[in-house]
């Protein structure tokens, strides 16, 4: 015979798209209802992971500009470091700076009419001159004891202890009732985050705290930085230097090491999150399947209409997986673009940069194009497997 | 000799104990206007789904332009329907909230055709039907007469040899069946092969032949 082959025409991607998106347009109320049901889950993946990768870029921001080789060395509660501690552990191979700041037991309120145990959890500490190099305090207002201060009632608050006195300016006219007698406000310091017990400080100079405010003038804490490839091995050393006689009364500890656990404990409540967003995605997934077979269910005489059109069982299939495909990947989009927007309010909040890593955002428009094609095959099969005359029988 | 567009011997369809077709003969030449008439369950669906290639028939052996449909895949089958075979149905099968020409050019979606040829080609289907002024109008702004044209237009669209029209003015009033009816008549003075499923009467005495269907039986006009 001599007709031509029946061979079936390849259908261009345009007309792929075009023809499973016919099927979204004609019900926009159902397509975006089932759409958010995968939006919320990839937003709640994406706004996890990039709350996640916020707080990680905040903390590397951090211990970049604070550092990670700083160790401290802390006397037990009720006792003290002996005077030898800065000096012996500056004597240390490789730690180059050293400071240290002592307890005292004054306390500190705005005015002389505030009640003596309404302290604001504000511990006064004699500081030495040095401190601010060692644990990188900076001030957002006037500036650090200097050599001539320390002689003289001036007072440096940390950042909250300066907020909780309502003190917001330096100065003169600025002043604290601290230990019974007035101080001058010299300087605010910036948050530290590495270091949150400065926050809640006050800080006089070591020779006015010994002569004012009856300070013994031993150090309580020891800050030092050795060179960062020595840290580990000066660690270990450090309760024996700063206390030869009782070596176990001393704490030595390395603050960005806590700043890294403290973040570990997010990361699993992260990863419980990730699991509620999985589940999110996965009912989702479940509404497009959902969806698709009802959409096959309705629309059997368009089924039976394209068959007669001369539309093979697998252009069919073709048909409704794309349309699934799309449903997803709309409600894929939708979800990132809401987590991007999650992340960015949460990290606004924060005061953090927004950071979503590219990986999580191909990763759940990957996931949503899984969901669709396992969502969308059933219902595809379905459809293709039709009948045309059956599909043609139910208008 | 030219090949028939459609040639049935022997064809019988069984749906169970039900034998809706028995032992049909039917043979169709180019160019013929032809109406299958019978009462409701006399056949005429199965007729249809089987000469449409909707359906295969249980025993028996058909040919649709020359190819032996009994030899064919469900995928060249389509193919078959997609260059040979126009359908009108009843209920006109339009999508909802598609413009005419957008529902006429899918008469060529399964044809690899791109999508401007089968634009150009509704548009003109469209005049050909007499509805160049309703080419954006949405189905629901149609008339059904002219929703039925649509149809139509779309079922010509690749010019088929063979075009089968299932009860075509089934659900229209009487003036927008003959104005449909016409266009058929039209059709097939260009050359279509028209075959026309009804239970009316008066429409299947107003083509040139009449293959009157009984109990699954073709009972008269086997022959032109």
């Amino acid at each position: 015979m001599s007709a031509p082959p029946l061979v079936p025409a390849r259908m261009p991607v345009a007309d792929v798209i075009r023809v499973g998106g016919h099927g979204l347009r004609s019900r926009p109320l159902r397509v975006f209802l089932s759409a958010l049901g995968i939006a919320i889950g990839i937003a709640a993946m994406v706004g996890v992971m990039g709350i996640s990768a916020s707080s990680t870029h905040e903390l590397d921001r951090r211990l970049s500009s604070f550092g990670t080789n700083l160790l401290t060395v802390t006397a037990e509660p009720e006792s003290h470091l002996p005077t030898t501690a800065v000096s012996m552990i500056g004597a240390l191979p490789a730690v180059d700076t050293v400071s240290a700041v002592g307890r005292t037991g004054a306390r500190v309120y705005r005015n002389d009419h505030i009640p003596t145990e309404r302290t604001g959890g504000i511990v006064v500490y004699a500081a030495r001159t040095d401190l601010p190099t060692v644990v990188g305090a900076r001030t957002v207002a006037g500036s650090w004891l200097t050599d001539a201060y320390t002689a003289y009632p001036a007072v440096v608050l940390g950042w909250t202890a300066a907020r909780s006195l309502a003190v917001y300016e330096t100065g003169p006219g600025q002043l604290v009732w601290l230990g019974g007698r007035w101080f001058t406000v010299v300087g605010i310091l910036a948050p530290n985050d590495l270091l949150t017990d400065l926050d809640y400080g006050a800080f006089v100079g070591w020779p006015v705290a010994e002569r004012e405010l009856g300070f013994d003038g031993y150090p309580t804490t020891v800050y030092t930085r050795p060179q960062q490839s020595a840290v580990t091995g000066v660690q270990p050393l450090l309760g024996a230097a700063a206390n030869p006689e009782n070596p176990g009364e001393a704490t030595v500890s390395r603050p960005s090491e806590v700043l890294k656990a403290q973040l570990e404990t997010r990361r699993t409540l992260n990863a419980l999150l990730l699991g509620l967003g999985a589940v999110a995605l996965l009912v989702g997934g479940i509404g497009v399947a959902n969806t698709m077979v009802i959409s096959v269910l309705e629309r059997r005489s368009e089924i039976g209409l394209r068959r007669s059109l001369g539309a093979t069982r697998g252009q069919i299939r073709t048909q409704f997986l794309a349309e699934a495909l799309l449903l997803s990947l709309l409600g894929g989009a939708g979800g990132v673009a809401l987590g991007i927007g999650i992340t960015a309010a949460f990290a606004a909040t924060q005061g953090w940069a927004a950071v979503v890593p590219p990986w999580a955002m191909a990763g759940g428009m990957a996931a949503t194009l899984l969901i669709g094609g396992l969502a969308g095959f059933y219902p595809a099969v379905r459809a293709a497997r039709l009948p045309p005359t059956e599909a043609l029988a139910n208008p | 000799m030219t090949t028939p567009v459609v040639e049935l011997s022997g064809v019988s369809k069984r749906y169970g104990d039900v034998l809706a077709l028995d032992d049909a003969d039917l043979r169709i030449e180019r160019g013929e206007l032809l109406a299958v008439v019978g009462p409701s369950g006399s056949g005429k669906s199965t007729l249809l789904h089987i000469m449409g290639t909707l359906d295969r028939p249980t025993t028996g052996t058909l040919h649709i332009d020359g190819y032996d449909v009994g030899a064919l895949s469900d995928r060249e089958l389509s193919v078959l329907r997609a260059r040979a075979i126009g359908f009108v149905f009843q209920q006109f099968h339009l999508a909802r909230g598609v413009p005419a020409i957008d529902i006429v050019a899918d008469g060529l979606l399964y044809t690899g055709r791109s999508r401007a040829h089968r634009r150009q080609a509704a548009e003109q289907a469209l005049h050909r039907v007499g509805l160049g002024h309703r080419m954006k109008h949405l189905p629901h702004q149609l008339s059904g007469g002219e929703q039925q044209r649509v149809a139509i237009a779309r079922a010509v669209l690749g010019d088929p040899p063979l075009l089968m029209a299932d009860e075509p003015t089934g659900a229209l009033d009487s003036h927008s069946g003959e104005t449909v009816m016409a266009l058929l008549r039209d059709l097939n003075d260009a050359g279509t092969t028209i075959v026309v499923i009804t239970h009316d009467r008066d429409i299947a005495a107003s083509l040139p032949r009449q293959v009157r269907l009984k109990d699954g039986k073709i009972i008269s006009g086997v022959r032109a």
